[in-house]
């Protein structure tokens, strides 16, 4: 059990300390976790680990835009449900408030402290259903924030109990208003692809994400199938898909809660081609390391490529940089990285970065090589191939509105030099 | 154009921050808190409310307010309702009397027709633990067990938690209410429920039997959290009993999994890398065989095992293999231990693709679950085998996923995946990230003792590294850099050693690269080898000399480590050496030992002059005399030279031996340690015998609990890592004596308590650094396979150490600490010499005078009178009659500060034993007193009649006399000591002079007579004759220093007379005997108010 939480900002200052259970946990622990922060990532919370033994407690931690999520327990408990629900909290806190920063923490804490209350008692979540949530503390918009500059009152709890909370669907309120019935599935897919210093494709693969928009009336039964579902390698559902259709005969069935949500998560491996390439070159000698970076397109995936960018970090114990490309802008970030963004590659030129780099005094060559990290976009293509056969809406009054998309974005395209 | 942009970003802020309670975050304490709380309007109210919650957010304790806040818990408006019982469970526990005004309100709530309020009421009154109020909230979870409402039913078996923890003696009420809300229908409240359990009686396995059919049904439709729960819950029942399945991985004998295809997956049985059997396994996760290691594996099994057709066992693994899809990292993780523990090989596999899914899927749970896959891959590597590719690194992973991801692709690589990893491997050395590169160059030496085909080519691409990795560090110098070498000549060590005779060419290779190394460790590494293997094969002889004779003459020019590596390695050569080189290698031989017997370094001359005894026939040159009269011990120091020069090295790879295993998806596997709380598997079919074991299960559940308590209670018990030691204690020990023992700690000490009925002063000695060495060793063996080495930094005893001196921890505990022995006295042979007080002063009472002292009895009317002798002496000349004692107050109305609570009507103020007739002149006469105070510090009015007169008298209460005496051994008492930490403990500082008197006495008589053992006597002697209450124990340190008193300690143990609560009493001396002795007391009692008054009396007494 979680004995308390802390939501600390990116400089380490406590804004939300909310205890859980009667054995308090004092908030010295926070300054504690951050010097422990400061030793070992250099103030950067998100690179700590999610399990950190402090003499005291156990310290489980997950950072969110800057906003690390700090829990603590002196007992046994299963870490990943701490972690987990740590992360649950901080994606409905980012619903609610439209982003998560230190700002909007503190300017909300109110609020803040009455999702916490109820997403978890006595050190073990209580209320984490997102459309409950909604219903017992509803979420701040313009019109009660215009309410409450005016009037200076406005409530935003619910009076009473959401009727979800005793139904065998809790994910979805039973009495939906205004719905527009209409269902918007989309398909969001990350292409994961590593590239290694000869150039050869080491591992390709899409991990994709299934988001429903749903605004439909009363209690509909949806059913959507894949004219290809055999390329699925891993699945993963929201609590609302049935596993024995899936089982059975690979098809989705289920209820769906109202408004955005993932409704599966799938990974397709062993791709054979990525949609561009990127060709970095670094020879070094005599003190001077000359990069040539290529972009191109490789396997044209028949809508535009867009938002391309290449990043690498600057290799240990370079003295200068001069880069340039004949595309886009080459920017040398804070963290010593360039960044070279690229947007779509044109038609009438194949994009390069060149330049040099001045090695230190004293060193001839350069002996570690950085990793270029590339990332695009491709809107209306699911680079899996995964397709939808169709879905099917039953239960509702009059026949919804169904629309389709799809996109790919490069999530961990890594292509060493 | 930027500008405006810009302004526009601070435009949205702005009406981004507007409407918001930013303005009560920044400044709350810009208007009058207390005035808006008495307000008339909600909308004030809530005002101040919320800067009060702000305040909190700060840290800021606004505490003060309570009284204030609490008042408003009536209000109708939901929120400022909300708000106050946010509030009020942050501070109930500090203001537990104020706290107890918004009991009714609760009480009213109760019964509300809104179910949130009902719910928040219930989970309110339930968080703000009064044990007064205990009673009240039973009765309401028991009446909200059967409410309507199935939010309120879920928030009912949270408050059972909440209860379990505040009255843990009311298990039994608990529990019904646990088996009422199992039956529930709503999946929500059962996983509720599932908690609930978990946290009331966790050993309650026979209770699931009615429910478990519908449980494993239920499973999927409950919530993710409550699932987890679940999961582990219905595992531990499936165990319990019937046992474990017959084919599953745990008991299969060798995972080779053929169905696996790719024929060639030969599974590595003689894995160097730390494989761990299946056995280990076992006695890892299974409470019973965690003691019995060297039992045979087949032998305890074999009576305690299913088949996978079990009804039972099969609904578990149907229930939970769907649970493989969930969307939450830790179901599925706990849905993928069950089938690690009760899956049949062949269905083993399902769980290898969620598991690795998850790796993508829940970034945040990558570590988490990488450190569950590694022990999965230790013992099944197979299983994995296929999937190497997910393992590879990225650039963006954190430095301990490579780590953990690096050793993972040891353990599973096989020969048909090598040429991938190996190929992967070359691209990591060339990563910036230098600590990792080395990680993976020790991989790489793994991997090549794991599988010899590769052996040639790890050890070409090592070998080109080296030289690499020497021009490099030539140059230039950085961080990290060097670790890479020195790793790189480990792994060519490592490898060559398995086979030194066929890789001659590469230790010549790397003795020629002496020249341009100068990285000092790797010199030394090298010298080893040379030295190690000068006498292998055909090549390496022929430039033995050379080698030599270059080590020779570089010999000044080392660093000390290099310098002994060399004296050592011509050791071996000479001892290998064949005849033709002897003479030569003889004078290089006495040329080192010259220049080391000259050196600075007193090392390297000690090294040199055992090294020249050791080899007498080098000794010849340099000090001719000595060699005729020795020459005779020569073949001695021959088998010597042999015996250290040429011994065989242990085995390396013996470490990863103790790596520690629990049970997967559980906190003390990432931690490595087990944590408080962790509990095995239960013996396989156990419950067949639940009524035997009932009590020692009790026994454990209950220690166990206390344990938690303490840790929970934030104190100071993480000294010397004694609660982690005394939970794997209770694992590797047998389970029913660890369990009465539990606390390793003070096992001295119980064990020390056996004997205390005798009389005579006992002293048993006994050295607590055994257990602490213990402790820390298992902690560093623990840590040492531990790859990331941060987190032995961070447990590191100095870290512990520094954290407690900054915690608020008792100077109690923290003191002692300090001593590393002690002595233990156990004396009941004190004189009690109660002090007699005045309470009629024959000056004003025609001569009789009164003196009263309490007396240590018990009064056998009710256990609200406190007994008083009273004795009588008439100092006048006259006879005195009827003399006899009233109360003043008999009469007058019961006083509002009486503590106590039932039937105080029926007891009278006092009580006395007799009337006395008559007094004659210089007479005295006794008389018992049983009077009843009604605060134990104002006096009580008397009356005192004699010769028909009255004389009012005072009688003062003595607070050290409400309590009486409470049998218990030093074990019981630091098991209640540690259920009365934070707020029922008090301690108080205060100096102690009685003893200097009586040294002063013996001081010339009797030299030796323990000073320590004077002062322990005289201040409990003086401690008993002036309170009523038990010397538990007298703790002495054991000092090189006679004079030195610190660590001295006493503890006296009472119970309150009027509520049998029990008072303990610790005292813990510091200081030297000849000087006053500073004391710390602590008191801890439930009775916080009545805990603190006897603290000021104890002191008192010291003092005085």
């Amino acid at each position: 059990m979680l004995q308390c939480i802390f939501l600390l900002s990116d400089s380490g200052e406590v804004m939300v300390e909310k205890q859980t259970t009667a054995h308090r946990v004092d908030r010295a622990i926070c300054g504690w976790f951050w010097d422990y922060v400061l030793a070992h990532a250099a103030g950067d919370a998100s690179k700590v680990l999610q399990v950190v033994v402090s003499p005291t407690h156990y310290l489980f931690q997950v950072c969110r835009n800057g906003v690390t999520f700090l829990a603590c327990t002196q007992v046994e408990m299963p870490p990943l449900m701490a972690i987990e629900f740590l992360s649950r909290v901080a994606d409905v806190l980012t619903d609610y408030l439209g982003d998560l920063n230190e700002d909007i923490i503190k300017d909300n804490f109110v609020l803040v402290y009455q999702i916490l209350d109820e997403m978890m008692d006595n050190g073990f979540p209580l209320t984490t259903e997102p459309n409950i949530l909604k219903d017992m503390i509803i979420p701040p918009n313009i019109v009660s924030k215009m309410l409450n500059v005016v009037t200076g009152k406005s409530s935003n709890l619910g009076n009473k109990l959401p009727d979800a909370t005793a139904s065998y669907v809790p994910w979805r309120t039973t009495v939906i208003k205004d719905a527009s019935n209409e269902v918007y599935v989309n398909i969001v897919e990350e292409l994961d692809a590593c590239v290694n210093r000869e150039g050869a494709l080491v591992k390709c693969e899409a991990y994709g994400k299934i988001q429903v928009n749903s605004s439909l009336p009363g209690v509909p039964e949806l059913t959507l199938s894949f004219a290809n579902p055999t390329i699925i390698n891993d699945v993963r559902f929201h609590p609302c898909v049935r596993f024995r259709p899936w089982e059975s005969s690979q098809i989705l069935s289920f209820v769906p809660p109202d408004g955005q949500f993932d409704l599966m998560s799938y990974r397709v491996k062993k791709l054979k081609t990525t949609p561009i390439y990127v060709k970095p070159q670094l020879t070094s000698d005599s003190g001077n390391c000359r990069v040539n970076v290529m972009v191109g397109i490789r396997n044209d995936p028949g809508k535009p490529i867009d938002s391309i960018t290449v990043q690498f970090p600057l290799p240990p114990l370079i003295a200068s940089a001069d880069l340039t490309a004949n595309y886009g802008t080459v920017d040398i970030l804070a963290d010593q990285t360039c960044l070279w963004t690229i947007g779509q590659i044109p038609k009438d030129k194949a994009p390069s970065l060149s330049g040099n780099l001045r090695l230190e005094e004293g060193l001839t060559h350069l002996h570690t090589f950085p990793t270029f990290q590339v990332k695009f976009r491709i809107m209306g293509v699911a680079l899996s191939g995964l397709q939808f056969d169709k879905l099917e809406v039953k239960n509702t009054p009059s026949a919804p509105y169904k629309g389709f998309r799809a996109q790919t974005r490069a999530g961990r395209y890594e292509v060493r030099s | 154009m930027f500008g405006l942009q810009a302004s526009g970003a601070a435009a949205s802020w702005v009406v981004g921050r507007m409407g918001t309670d930013a303005h009560l975050y920044d400044d709350p304490d810009d208007a009058s808190i207390p005035t808006l709380l008495d307000s008339r309007f909600d909308a004030d109210k809530l005002d101040a409310l919320k800067r009060l919650l702000a305040l909190i957010a700060q840290g800021v304790d606004v505490a003060h307010l309570f009284p204030q806040v609490v008042k408003n818990v009536a209000s109708q408006s939901l929120e400022v309702k909300k708000l106050v019982y946010l509030y009020l469970l942050h501070y109930a526990e500090k203001r537990q009397n104020e706290a107890l005004l918004s009991i009714n309100i609760f009480q009213k709530d109760l019964s509300d027709i809104n179910p949130l309020v009902r719910a928040w009421a219930l989970r309110t009154m339930a968080g703000i633990r009064l044990h007064v109020v205990a009673p009240l909230v039973l009765v309401a979870v028991k009446k909200c067990a059967r409410d309507p409402s199935a939010y309120v039913r879920k928030c009912t078996a949270y408050a059972l938690c909440k209860l379990q923890d505040l009255i843990p003696e009311e298990t039994a009420a608990l529990e019904e209410t646990v088996d009422v809300l199992f039956s529930d229908n709503s999946p929500g409240v059962v996983g509720a429920t599932a908690v609930a359990f978990n946290s009331v009686c966790p050993n309650c396995l026979p209770l699931i039997s009615k429910h478990f059919q519908r449980l494993c049904e239920t499973l999927p439709d409950i919530e993710d959290w409550a699932q987890i729960i679940l999961i582990d819950i219905i595992l531990r029942y499936v165990i319990a009993r019937h046992g474990l399945v017959k084919d599953s991985s745990i008991f299969a004998s060798s995972l080779s999994l053929e169905s696996q295809g790719s024929g060639n997956s030969a599974p590595t049985g003689n894995g160097t890398c730390g494989t761990i059997s299946n056995i280990t396994l076992l006695h890892n996760y299974i409470e019973e065989y965690s003691g019995c290691f060297d039992r045979e594996g087949d032998k305890i099994s074999s009576s305690s095992m299913i088949s996978s057709t079990n009804n039972d066992a099969a609904l578990l693994l149907k229930c939970t293999s769907p649970l493989l899809w969930s969307r939450n990292s830790g179901v599925i993780l706990a849905a993928a231990s069950v089938h690690w523990i009760m899956a049949p090989v062949e269905q083993l596999k399902r769980i290898v693709g969620p598991i690795l899914f998850t790796l993508r899927s829940s970034p945040d749970a990558t570590y988490v679950m990488l450190g569950n896959i590694l022990v999965f891959s230790k013992t099944a590597p197979a299983l994995f085998a296929l999937f190497y590719e997910d393992f590879f690194i990225c650039a963006s992973d954190p430095y301990q996923t490579k780590a953990l991801k690096l050793e993972i692709l040891t353990n599973i690589a096989t020969e048909s995946s090598i040429p991938a990893i190996f190929e992967e491997f070359q691209d990591y050395i060339k990563d910036p990230d230098r600590r990792f590169v080395a990680d993976t160059v020790a991989a790489i030496a793994l991997c090549a003792q794991k599988l010899p085909s590769i052996t040639t080519t790890c050890l070409e691409g090592l070998l080109s590294l080296v030289f690499y990795e020497s021009s490099i560090c030539k140059s230039v110098h950085f961080d990290g850099e060097d670790a890479v070498l020195v790793q790189a000549i480990l792994s060519i060590k490592a490898i060559v050693k398995t086979d030194p005779a066929s890789h001659e060419k590469v230790i010549v290779r790397l003795v020629r690269s002496l020249e341009k190394i100068k990285e000092p460790a790797a010199r030394s590494l090298i010298i080893w080898i040379f030295g190690e293997y000068s006498s292998i094969g055909n090549i390496i002889p022929k430039i033995t000399p050379a080698v030599l004779k270059y080590l020779a003459w570089s010999f000044t020019a080392e660093v000390l480590e290099t310098r002994l590596q060399i004296l050592n390695a011509a050791a071996k050569v000479i001892i290998h050496s064949p005849e033709e080189h002897l003479n030569e290698f003889k004078k290089i031989m006495a040329y080192v030992i010259k220049l080391a017997t000259c050196d600075l370094n007193y090392d390297v001359r000690d090294r040199a002059r055992f090294v020249s005894r050791l080899l007498p026939h080098c000794r010849i040159d340099l000090k001719g005399k000595d060699s005729s009269c020795q020459s005779h011990n020569e073949d001695m120091f021959k088998e010597l030279a042999n015996h250290i020069f040429v011994g065989k090295m242990p085995s390396a790879f013996q470490v990863s031996n103790n790596y520690r295993i629990y049970l997967p998806g559980s906190l003390s596997q990432v931690v490595l340690h087990a944590a408080p709380g962790y509990t095995q598997l239960p013996k396989p079919q156990s419950m067949e015998l639940i009524h035997r074991t009932m009590e020692t299960t009790i026994g454990v559940g209950n220690s166990s609990e206390s344990i938690n308590s303490d840790a929970e209670s934030g104190s100071s018990t993480y000294d010397s890592g004694s609660v982690y030691d005394s939970e794997s204690e209770g694992g590797s020990s047998d389970r029913d004596a660890a369990g009465s023992n539990k606390y390793s700690n003070d096992a001295g000490h119980s064990f020390d308590h056996q004997n205390d009925n005798q009389e005579d002063l006992l002293v048993h000695v006994y050295d607590t650094s055994v257990d602490q060495g213990q402790t820390a060793r298992d902690v560093e063996e623990n840590f040492s396979s531990l790859i990331s080495t941060d987190l032995t930094e961070l447990i590191s005893k100095s870290t512990l150490e520094t954290w407690l001196d900054e915690a608020p921890a008792e100077p109690v505990q923290a003191s002692m600490q300090t001593s590393v022995a002690r002595v233990s006295l156990t004396n009941r042979s004190f004189d009690r010499k109660p002090t007699s007080h005045t309470l009629l002063d024959p000056s004003n009472s025609n001569g009789l005078s009164v003196l009263y002292a309490f007396s240590s009895e018990v009064s056998s009317v009710s256990r609200l009178l406190v007994c008083v002798d009273l004795l009588f002496e008439n100092v006048s000349t006259d006879q005195l009659a009827d003399i006899t004692i009233k109360s003043e107050e008999a009469a007058g109305s019961e006083d509002g500060l009486d503590q106590t609570l039932e039937g105080s009507a029926r007891v009278p103020t006092i009580v006395l034993d007799k009337e006395i007739q008559l007094l004659a002149p210089q007479q005295t006469a006794k008389m018992v007193l049983q009077a009843r105070f009604h605060h134990h510090l104002l006096p009580l009015k008397l009356t005192v009649f004699c010769n028909g007169k009255k004389h009012p008298a005072k009688l003062h209460p003595d607070i050290a006399y409400f309590v009486q005496p409470l049998l218990m051994d030093l074990n019981a008492f630091l098991c209640k000591e540690n259920q009365l930490r934070g707020m029922f403990e008090y301690a108080r500082r205060c100096t102690f002079k009685d003893h200097l008197q009586k040294l002063e006495h013996i001081d010339d008589s009797t030299e030796h007579t323990d000073k320590n053992v004077l002062v322990a006597q005289s201040l409990a002697s003086k401690i008993l004759s002036n309170a009523n209450v038990h010397l538990v124990s007298m703790d002495m340190p054991v000092t090189f220093n006679i004079d030195d008193a610190s660590g001295l300690c006493w503890r006296f143990s009472s119970e309150i007379l009027s509520t049998s609560n029990p008072c303990l009493i610790t005292i813990v001396a510091q200081g030297h005997t000849s000087e006053p002795l500073d004391l710390t007391a602590k008191v801890n009692s439930q009775d916080t108010v009545f805990g603190l008054n006897l603290l000021n009396r104890v002191v008192a007494i010291i003092e005085f």
